[in-house]
């Protein structure tokens, strides 16, 4: 091959390449609206106080990002909203083990960056993350755990390791309190914890809260 | 040398130099807020902002200078003018000094990153292009005057070559991909689709196309080897780099909202995506061994070690995770971390550092010089930032099984698991930052120092 025949091979095929990169664009920037909820005026302004406080310079978001704090992608799933805010506002006030600074982020902009990772949260991502497998595999064995598994209290809570850091261990939760305890502290947790963020699971039936407080007792 | 105007390149690789030493000091703040998350007075994502901010404008100063040294060899013609590539200089150095002024001050104070006009006024918020949208601008007009100087040099002489011409074809490529970051979208999907226009065919597109242009210039001035076989194989290079790497778009579409289609296109094409970067390598030992008479060791070496670990960091650590079946459970763990160290290392600190040894010598006007410090930041960098990317990938594998298979919490997974994993990485980052203060040394030293004098210094330090 002359090196003319070469030179030309490189120019064209990448042009070739490049107008295929184009078409794709164009199709692709057509499909996206359809894979996502409608953008609204909140989660517009929660978009733009994401870029503010340069929030991709720790966490990640569709994966994509610092790598230093989890992803967002599916972060309204995983803790509740009234939780996150206060998080969003005064982080060491609710986990004093979190690592997120206060930015002197204000309670409407909480709220519209909440609005905005809720509208992220339900964007069509080929089913990425992948549910993990333990998760998905584990079988819970008494009622109590089935009622664990259903409101996905180990988001927040760990037992044996197992779950999430942001809320009390609750490995040895059955030797601590009674079964009074529990079933007032499901129903309303600043009842007896006092500043406690944990949202009320007041709205689950009676037999519910009973199964689960059974689980607790047996952790010990 | 032949021509006043290569000493241009000079104020660009020091700055380039001086900013690398930034960049690794930085880095190293990071590697310890992964243990320590209070450890500095700035966070982590403005030091992390910092990090890869400094990163990006090293390497464009680098190839700027570069490209200032092979367009008078090549068009053999001084530049078209010399004080608007001063100029070009000192505007792009003030306008980089005003960006990390701004990170720095938001740092301190968020609530500075107040909106004007509709975008931000310190911090974009947007990973790598951080630099707020008044930047952008100014950053434009200073490419645009580089690559207008550069032209003109060429038009005045009409010397085309294959080589200055890839080098200037990747650059303009690399000026245009910088557009589709330089506006918003309401849809955080079309922000990351525009955004990774501007990064992949950054680092997998035009830079490599630079990378080929470089390798083949640095090879004929070392070995002397002919320009016509140079120039055919640097054309099936970048020809290849782009073929398959333009639709390698594709690995970074899998999952964040655009359609299944480029599951297809991105895991086929850059699966292919290291097959250019082997014959790169190929290439420069094919050169090499032909050649037995070469003056400047050290320029070669650095300049086959970059065609390896280019392969190694962009090629090898990149395919590993980008079949969209694996990148499902690895995407945005530290995998990615791991091949993002090794591949800027590999690709472009290495083409950097390769091109400053070739040509430096030359424009401080010395034939020999003390090659043993060349070599020994090699070796402490290299050795340094292999482990730094064991320790990531090991980190990341770890991360993948226990949060991504197990369900376990990222934080518990980051704190406890992988604690150990970021101990050794900050003691190899400080092993890394031994190697560059070694370099920028070097870089300070070469040609000014008398060769005779320093062998025996150096014979006496080792006995």
């Amino acid at each position: 091959m002359s090196n003319k025949a070469a030179r030309n091979l490189f120019v064209f095929g990448s042009l070739f390449f490049f107008a295929i990169l184009v078409i794709l664009t164009f199709d692709t920037l057509g499909k996206v609206d359809k894979r996502a909820p409608e953008i609204t005026a909140a989660v517009n302004a929660g978009k733009m106080v994401w870029h503010k406080y340069d929030c991709i310079g720790c966490h990640t978001i569709l994966g994509n990002g610092s790598y230093f704090a989890p992803d967002m992608t599916k972060a309204v799933e995983r803790k509740p909203k009234e939780y996150l805010k206060r998080f969003l506002m005064e982080p060491k006030a609710v986990n004093p083990r979190a690592t997120m600074p206060k930015l002197g982020m204000n309670a409407e902009e909480a709220e519209n960056l909440l609005a905005f990772l809720d509208w992220i949260s339900k964007v069509d991502t080929n089913d990425w993350p992948p549910k993990p497998i333990l998760a998905v595999a584990t079988k819970a064995e008494t009622p109590g755990q089935v009622v664990y598994q259903k409101y996905n209290c180990a988001s927040c809570h760990s037992i044996r390791g197992i779950g999430g850091t942001t809320a009390p261990d609750l490995t040895k939760a059955g030797s601590k309190y009674n079964a009074a305890w529990h079933m007032a502290h499901f129903r309303d947790p600043q009842s007896v914890v006092k500043n406690s963020v944990m949202p009320s699971f007041g709205h689950l039936s009676e037999q519910e809260l009973k199964d689960l407080t059974d689980y607790m007792l047996t952790l010990k | 040398m032949k021509y006043e105007s290569q000493k241009i390149a000079q104020y660009f690789f020091s700055a380039a130099v001086v900013l690398f030493l930034v960049q690794v000091l930085v880095g190293t703040i990071a590697a310890l807020q992964f243990i320590w998350p209070d450890f500095f007075i700035l966070n982590f994502n403005t030091i992390r902002t910092l990090h890869i901010n400094a990163l990006v404008v090293w390497l464009l100063l680098g190839l700027m200078g570069a490209t200032y040294y092979v367009v008078p060899e090549e068009s053999e013609s001084e530049l078209w003018s010399i004080p608007l590539a001063k100029f070009q200089f000192w505007a792009t150095a003030v306008t980089v000094t005003l960006v990390v002024l701004g990170y720095i001050w938001m740092g301190i104070n968020p609530q500075a990153n107040i909106q004007v006009l509709g975008t931000n006024l310190l911090n974009e918020g947007r990973e790598y292009i951080e630099a707020p949208r008044w930047a952008d601008y100014l950053i434009v007009v200073s490419v645009l005057l580089f690559l207008f100087n550069n032209f003109m040099t060429m038009l005045k002489t009409k010397k085309w070559s294959g080589i200055q011409g890839t080098l200037l074809g990747g650059l303009t490529f690399l000026a245009l991909m910088y557009l589709p970051g330089m506006f918003y979208t309401q849809s955080m999907v079309k922000d990351q689709f525009w955004w990774w226009w501007v990064v992949h065919l950054w680092v997998e597109g035009s830079w490599e196309v630079i990378a080929a242009a470089l390798l083949a210039f640095m090879l004929m001035k070392i070995t002397g080897a002919k320009r016509e076989v140079l120039e055919k194989w640097m054309y099936i290079e970048v020809g290849l780099v782009l073929f398959t790497g333009i639709l390698g778009i594709g690995h970074h579409y899998y999952w964040i909202g655009t359609p299944s289609y480029w599951l297809w296109v991105g895991g086929i094409f850059s699966s292919l995506e290291p097959i250019p970067l082997l014959l790169m390598v190929w290439d420069a030992f094919r050169t090499t061994r032909e050649t037995r008479n070469v003056q400047n060791k050290v320029g070669l070496f650095y300049t086959v070690a970059h065609a390896i670990f280019n392969f190694v960091g962009a090629g090898l650590w990149g395919v590993i995770h980008t079949l969209p079946q694996v990148n499902k459970w690895t995407h945005g763990t530290q995998i990615t971390t791991a091949h993002g160290h090794l591949a800027f290392y590999g690709a472009y600190v290495l083409l950097i550092l390769a091109m400053i040894y070739v040509t430096l010598p030359s424009i401080r006007g010395v034939k020999e010089f003390n090659q043993s410090r060349g070599y020994h930041a090699f070796w402490w960098m290299t050795i340094s930032m292999v482990f730094i990317v064991m320790t990531i990938t090991g980190a990341g594998m770890v991360q993948t099984y226990m949060e991504r298979l197990m369900g376990l919490d990222y934080v518990s997974v980051k704190a406890t698991y992988n604690l150990w994993f970021w101990i050794f990485r900050a003691i190899f980052g400080v092993g890394f930052l031994v190697g560059v203060g070694i370099f920028v040394k070097d870089y300070f030293k070469i040609g000014k120092e008398p060769v005779a004098a320093v062998s025996t210094a150096t014979q006496r330090a080792s006995a």
